[in-house]
């Protein structure tokens, strides 16, 4: 940094005498203030920062990550805004291209907010500068708005598009020490804690009714459209608009999560059913015993399909096929 | 026992021989029932190719069957992709149109002619016969009772999500693909069993044959490692194992590297390490194997458990260095958005736009699956039962399955073998134990129980069979309601969703008769009998292989998408202003250009609505010069009436689709029926391009690009001139910018 504020100066003279010392002086304030994260601002000095002339560019987050704004946006981006701002100011010093990273809080520029007019956060406004090398004649702040989430990566090509061409210091994430620490921690502990436990943890490993009942979640939790709601993120149930709940969603490709439980209910009855009529019902020695479950899981067998069918056709208008109960 | 002339035939070496015959006659009759089921659009439109990729695939076989194979293998086809060009022949998987090339020539060497159109139309069909009967060879390995493989057969000739990718005119690489998955699968199943080099060979050379048909052998590529790799960790290494796989591994892969498109990709991409891996692993635990019989236990142990991580240390290692340092590819797009499914509408729109890659719903699977859906799990948990070999491979092949298959609608294919062969396990245990006529304890009760570790909850007792004659009646009818339910749901399914060519639209008419609406053959043959042969058509990618298979015309994109660019850039041409576009269009030679257009009719698969992806597209290379946001209202929705964006309004795609149409109704009160949405009384104007040709419904629209303006004035002053405009002063230049051409 002390290497830094010799050389500004510098800098700032030899390619460009034209422009004032207290712009420089204006970029090297905040620029101090920086030092790795984006400068916190309020009204007066986002006014100060943007007013003309200037000879760098500012870039402004104006957010609301406070609780009660209730902006999940604003504060998700927040850490990945600190990452771009701070692999700017940690990156290769620039001969001449001076960008500064700052937030402006909208606790502490609720005049700004007005001012601009915005309705929602966060924007981010890009000024270019008025006076030197790279200066625009168009003045105005470019405006990016976010639609979604987005990450770091994103918004940095997006800022780096508008920068003059050069060298740009990179996007650098630095690494989760912790995180792979942690990981490798738990990692040991698990080997440990299997090694340790061996003699009883053979037995469940090998023993095959945990591994059916895995496979068989997992497998009608995939045929039931698991991936669609993941993929999608679909609601869990939805307002019928009478006041009551629909539990199944219009169309046919389209469902709710609730939906998809209850179909996968409904599958894991029916194969139970068949389960019991294929290897269970055989292995009843009493023959009244096993006529009754034979009566019993051949009505669950019929009663469920038949409901799945409604269902099905409740979701396929067109659907002609039916089976009695429902 | 009286010996009744049935008895003659059901026992003994003659019941031996009647039971044979009719499997056979059982087996030929499904096929036939498979086969004529996929029948239903040939009857009801005619003998056509279906869709968008069989046409590119039909166009590949005229080419191989007019000018041999050698020069199809060194095919580049400069009328796509103009002005790239595109090497076909080493871009393709040239299984399909071998196989129909090689069909076309024994018949005709057998002096029967027949119209290659007609070989591949009936391919599909063909093929899924032979699927039906590899699937009964499969079932049989998985089962001791007869009724299985059979019903499994019967499964897959009829079942829905097998259908709607074979019938006939779908002529795809699936059409002979998924037959060939289940062959290798069941030869692999032989080979694993037996242990020999000769089932191990076949499964290799049937692996190449898939390999060269479709690009879902990775399937196989991976599922097969995985089978093995799990049978070790169960324990259960075997010298079985270690030659079928050694013999599969080094003679597939070989086998698959002959593929042009394929090439060094088994040894490269990451895609096939898991393979190389296992292959690796395969040798050291050989190796350990052979080593344990000299070696007395204390010593071996210790040598084992260094020789695992000196060799998993350096594997790893090598393997991150390699993948750094770029030798082996990283994972390929398609097969990564698998796993991390936001992947791809982040990082490939192109991918994420195409239909058959979204999630599927819940309905999906019931409607391709019907009632097979729910016998799955059981036939699943039965595997658990036994637990041999193949019946982990089952339990594998199941769940990755049924995970890909809820990530991708396009994936239900290949779940659809494993729910057939499950259903199967399932429905004959059921039918062997209830239809057995006799009373008493069914004699299967003799078969000796499982005596390994720990049985199933379920099969702990003795099997003792069902007595009563109510029960098996009930049980018995049941199941064959449940049968003949599902006949009726794939017959309607297929005859309702799965037979429309697409190229040809059925419609009902107020008197309940057909009404065919022909718009997309009339305008592709208006194009092929009206436009110089070399004319450029642009369309969107969709188009691109109909253009080229029916209007023999060149075109710029198709459904290759090999070149995100350059479909970008017909992207941004279709999203952009007139001045924008048309030095686009001049750059690439575009004579005519071609939108789709439903709002006519109520054709909801037009261009307008797949327009977002355009932009998207666009947006991915020239984010700076077309923005999705421009089309969306201010309140967030995408319209194309009078509150339409001017962005929207003034893109070229917007103006070709409505140009005009506000004069097919009286009082300018022009509808689109897609959107419902009422248009603005006054139609867009267009100035660089003049309608060629609209179709009989409107779904077509063919516009010429003109040529430069005689008297070098740009187009719309020209036009504003031809209307009777005076020309602006060119002081008060305030108009649209000056065009380049350049």
């Amino acid at each position: 940094m002390k290497l830094l504020n010799f050389l500004v100066p510098f800098l700032a003279i030899l390619p460009h005498g034209l422009c004032a010392n207290s712009d420089t002086d204006k970029y090297e304030k905040y620029r101090s203030l920086a030092r790795s994260a984006p400068i916190d601002l309020d009204d007066s000095s986002y006014e100060d920062l943007t007013s003309k002339p200037r000879n760098y560019h500012v870039a402004v987050l104006l957010t609301a990550t406070e609780a009660r704004f209730g902006c999940i946006l604003c504060r998700e981006f927040q850490p990945e805004w600190d990452l771009i701002a701070r692999s700017w100011n940690k990156g290769p010093t620039l001969n001449d291209l001076k960008v500064l990273y700052a937030t402006l809080e909208f606790t502490n520029g609720k005049e700004t907010f007005q001012k601009l007019m915005l309705q929602t956060a966060p924007v981010l406004l890009v000024f270019p500068p008025t006076v030197g090398p790279f200066s625009k004649v168009d003045d105005a702040p470019l405006r990016f708005d976010f639609s979604g989430p987005i990450s770091a990566d994103q918004l940095y090509t997006w800022i780096s598009r508008h920068l003059p061409n050069g060298p740009k210091p990179p996007l650098v994430r630095p690494i989760n020490y912790m995180r792979i620490i942690s990981g490798v921690t738990i990692l040991m502990g698990v080997v440990t804690l299997f090694t340790v436990l061996s003699p009883y943890v053979y037995p469940v490993v090998q023993n095959r009714n945990l591994w059916a009942a895995m496979s068989l979640i997992a497998i009608l939790l995939f045929i039931s459209g698991h991936m669609f709601n993941h993929i999608r993120k679909v609601p869990y149930v939805a307002g019928d608009g009478r006041g009551g709940i629909s539990y199944f969603a219009g169309g046919f490709s389209n469902q709710f999560g609730m939906e998809t439980q209850i179909i996968a209910a409904i599958y894991a009855i029916l194969s139970f059913a068949t389960i019991a009529l294929a290897m269970k019902v055989p292995r009843i020695a009493d023959n009244k015993t096993q006529q009754v479950a034979v009566i019993i899981w051949g009505s669950v067998l019929l009663g469920m399909y038949s409901f799945l069918l409604s269902v099905f056709k409740v979701k396929n208008g067109g659907y002609p096929f039916f089976l009695p109960p429902f | 026992m009286a010996e009744s002339p049935l008895n003659v035939l059901l026992k003994g070496n003659t019941g031996r021989n009647t039971r044979g015959l009719l499997r056979i006659i059982i087996l030929g009759t499904i096929a036939a029932a498979a086969v004529s089921s996929r029948l239903f659009s040939v009857i009801r439109f005619e003998s056509i190719i279906h869709e968008f990729d069989p046409w590119f695939n039909f166009r590949a076989t005229k080419y191989l069957v007019q000018h041999g194979f050698y020069s199809f293998w060194d095919w580049f086809d400069d009328r796509t992709w103009h002005p790239l060009g595109r090497v076909t022949g080493g871009t393709l998987y040239p299984g399909l149109m071998v196989t129909s090339g090689v069909i076309y020539h024994i018949l005709r060497f057998l002096t029967i002619p027949v119209d290659i159109r007609n070989i591949c139309v009936l391919l599909a069909p063909g093929f899924s016969g032979l699927t039906a009967l590899a699937m009964y060879f499969l079932t049989c390995e998985m089962s001791t009772s007869p009724s299985a493989g059979l019903l499994a057969a019967a499964f897959m000739g009829i079942v829905p999500g097998y259908i709607s990718r074979s019938v006939a005119g779908s002529y795809d690489n699936e059409a002979i693909a998924i037959f060939l998955l289940v062959f290798t699968f069941f030869l692999w199943i032989k080979a694993v069993k037996n242990g020999s080099i000769m089932w191990g060979a076949l499964t290799a050379l049937f692996y190449g044959y898939m390999v060269s048909a479709w690009g879902g052998y990775v399937f196989i590529t991976n599922l097969i490692p995985l089978h093995v790799f799990v049978l070790l960790c169960m324990g259960r290494y075997s010298s079985r194992i270690y030659i079928s796989y050694t013999t599969w591994y080094a003679l597939g892969t070989l086998a698959s590297m002959q593929i042009p498109f394929v090439g060094f990709l088994p040894i490269r991409n990451s895609d096939h390490m898991s393979a190389l891996g296992i292959f690796g692993l395969l040798q050291l635990v050989a190796f350990a194997d052979f080593v344990r019989g000299f070696i007395p236990g204390k010593h071996f142990q210790r040598l084992l458990t260094t020789m695992i991580i000196v060799v998993f240390g350096a594997a790893f290692v090598g393997l991150v260095v390699l993948t750094v340092s770029g030798v082996i590819a990283p994972w390929s797009g398609r097969f990564y958005s698998l796993w991390d499914t936001g992947y791809a509408k982040i990082h490939i729109p192109i991918i994420a736009s195409v239909s058959e890659h979204q999630p599927t719903a819940w309905p999906a699977f019931f409607f391709d699956l019907n009632f097979l859906i729910w016998l799955f799990p059981a036939g699943v948990y039965m595997c658990f039962r036994d637990l041999k070999d193949e019946h982990v491979f089952v339990i594998i092949y199941s769940v990755l399955a049924s995970y890909f298959a809820g990530v991708m609608v396009r994936l239900m294919l290949t779940l659809t073998p494993i729910v057939c062969v499950a259903a199967a396990l399932a429905l004959s245990t059921i039918l062997d134990t209830y239809v057995l006529a006799s009373p008493g304890p069914n004699p299967k009760a003799k078969v000796v129980e499982d005596t390994s570790s720990e049985p199933l909850r379920s099969a702990r007792k003795p099997d003792v069979g069902v007595t009563s004659y109510l029960s098996k009646l009930v049980v018995t009818s049941s199941a064959i309601i449940y049968l003949l339910l599902f006949v009726a749901h794939c017959t309607w399914v297929t005859s309702n969703a799965y037979s429309s060519p697409s190229v040809v639209l059925a419609s009902r008419m107020p008197d309940g008769s057909q009404h065919i609406i022909d718009d997309y053959r009339e305008a592709y043959y208006w194009l092929r009998q009206n436009t110089p042969h070399n004319a450029k058509v642009m369309s969107w990618w969709d188009y691109g292989y109909q253009i080229g298979g029916m209007a023999d015309r060149p075109t710029l994109v198709d459904n290759n998408t090999w070149n995100n660019t350059h479909i970008a850039t017909v992207g941004k041409a279709m999203s952009s202003r007139e001045e924008v576009s048309y030095p686009i269009l001049r750059q690439h030679d575009v004579d005519y250009v071609l939108v789709v257009f439903g709002g006519l009719l109520g054709y909801s698969g037009d261009d307008i609505n797949k327009f977002l992806w355009m932009v998207r597209i666009a947006e991915g290379i020239w984010p700076d010069e077309v923005k999705e946001r421009d089309f969306f209202t201010a309140r967030g929705e995408y319209r194309v009436d009078d509150q339409a964006t001017p962005t929207m309004r003034n893109s070229l795609m917007y103006k070709m689709s409505y140009y005009n149409y506000h004069t097919m109704f009286q009082g300018g009160q022009a509808v689109d029926r897609v959107r419902g949405a009422k248009l603005p009384a006054e139609g867009p104007q267009l100035s660089t391009l003049e309608e060629a040709f609209t179709s009989e419904n409107w779904i077509i629209r063919i516009y010429k690009v003109k040529d430069l303006d005689n008297l070098n004035r740009d187009h719309s002053n020209a036009v504003a001139f031809d209307r009777g405009h005076k020309r602006k002063r060119a002081t008060k230049k305030k108009g649209p910018r000056v065009l380049r051409t350049e």
